[in-house]
């Protein structure tokens, strides 16, 4: 077996934002589900906090890879 | 309806991707031109900043 | 408990990696002749024979091969092009149905017994699909709106202070004509390799431990067992990936067609 040790660290990294996203979506599913009317308002919401997880994953992504 | 949440979120995925593709490679090619240390760091802080306020634009404003 | 750990043969395991990929020529010396090439064309005829015959004798009250096809076709139609498209949708269904029924038997090679190879887990093949549907939205956005309004539109969005263009734009540049085309094939590509991946470690590793020790050979079915598992797991994975491939590629000809995002 080949690699190196940062790969490991940035699947240990992603364990996080796997997590948060989960709980992002299982909330927003959460909401949706109790009130479909709420949809419009709780959109923005849910994509921003996925984007901010998101942003954590793929930064220890690119530092995976830069480091 | 889910198939709008499926394209925001692969596009928030690929903007996230090109934001610190474009400002980190910037700054990787900065630091091998001038032999410093901490563009790249910079390049991707701007370029996941950039990436956010895009997000916010497309898909946070009411 | 090394001794419990090394096998009867003496060799040690040999995990799988992506060289168990790289299939050699079935006859000749080319590169043309190899395993997935086969399940190319193979597909395409199964999938033409298929809804030849699904189609040939239609009735009213359909017969169960008719059924069948129909749902696909209906599948595709109706979820996925009427819903995401919108009006002119119709035009878009060859090949929205294509490239679905086409991603879909690849993939399910990946578990059919004896074949066993998802064609999509060598890169050229998503490559090539991503660059067919990169070519068809971009296309159809230019079509629609003119190269230049077409272009404006992606590259500055309105309701933005000026100074943010500079941010912005190469961001918008970078996900619309490299990044989003590269993740669409990525995805699939991805998805099949560490699928396929997934299932020699397990088959080989339980094959591995059954050549072991009494002890070890104990083990070897539950590898097997997590083995099959997997594999029912990885026919979901196949079906969802098909699906989200084609659902992708509707969406980018929805989004060109749309005059504002």
């Amino acid at each position: 077996m080949e690699g190196t040790l940062n790969l490991v660290g940035f699947g240990l990294a992603a364990i996080g934002p796997g997590i948060a996203t989960g709980l992002i979506f299982a909330a927003y599913i959460n909401g949706v589900a109790r009130q479909p009317e709420a949809r419009s308002v709780l959109q923005p919401i849910a994509f921003l906090g996925f984007a901010l997880a998101e942003a954590l994953a793929l930064f220890g992504l690119v530092l995976a890879f830069v480091l | 309806m889910a198939k709008r949440e499926e394209n925001a979120m692969w596009s928030i995925f690929g903007y996230l991707l090109s934001g610190l593709l474009f400002w980190g490679g910037i700054g990787y090619g900065l630091d091998q031109w001038l032999n410093q240390g901490y563009f790249t760091l910079l390049g991707l802080l701007v370029g996941i900043s950039g990436a956010i306020y895009l997000v916010w634009l497309r898909f946070g404003r009411e | 408990m090394r001794d419990l750990l090394r096998s009867g043969t003496g060799g040690g395991f040999v995990p799988p990696s992506s060289s168990d990929f790289e299939l050699p020529p079935i006859f000749g010396d080319n590169a043309y002749t190899t395993k997935p090439i086969f399940l190319v064309f193979f597909s395409v005829i199964l999938i033409s024979v298929f809804f030849i015959l699904a189609s040939r004798k239609a009735a009213v009250v359909p017969s169960k091969l008719q059924f069948a096809g129909e749902s696909v076709y209906g599948f595709v139609r109706n979820e996925l092009a009427k819903d995401v498209i919108g009006h002119d949708f119709l035009r878009f269904v060859p090949y929205l149905f294509t490239l679905f029924t086409f991603i879909l038997v690849n993939n399910v090679f990946g578990i059919v017994p004896l074949l066993q190879f998802p064609t999509m887990s060598r890169i050229s093949f998503p490559y090539v699909l991503a660059l067919t549907v990169y070519l068809v939205f971009h296309y159809v956005g230019i079509r629609k709106q003119g190269a230049l309004k077409y272009f404006k539109e992606i590259m500055f969005m309105p309701g933005v202070p000026k100074a943010a263009y500079i941010l912005i734009t190469p961001l918008e540049i970078l996900t619309f004509f490299v990044v989003r085309p590269l993740t669409l094939a990525l995805r699939l590509f991805a998805n099949m390799f560490a699928g396929h991946l997934l299932l020699l470690v397990f088959i080989l590793g339980g094959e591995h431990l059954l050549q072991g020790v009494i002890g070890l050979k104990l083990i070897s079915p539950f590898a097997f067992a997590v083995g099959i598992v997997l594999t029912f797991f990885e026919f979901m994975v196949q079906v969802l990936q098909a699906y989200i491939f084609t659902l992708l590629a509707a969406l980018y000809i929805a989004g060109a067609l749309a005059d504002e995002h």
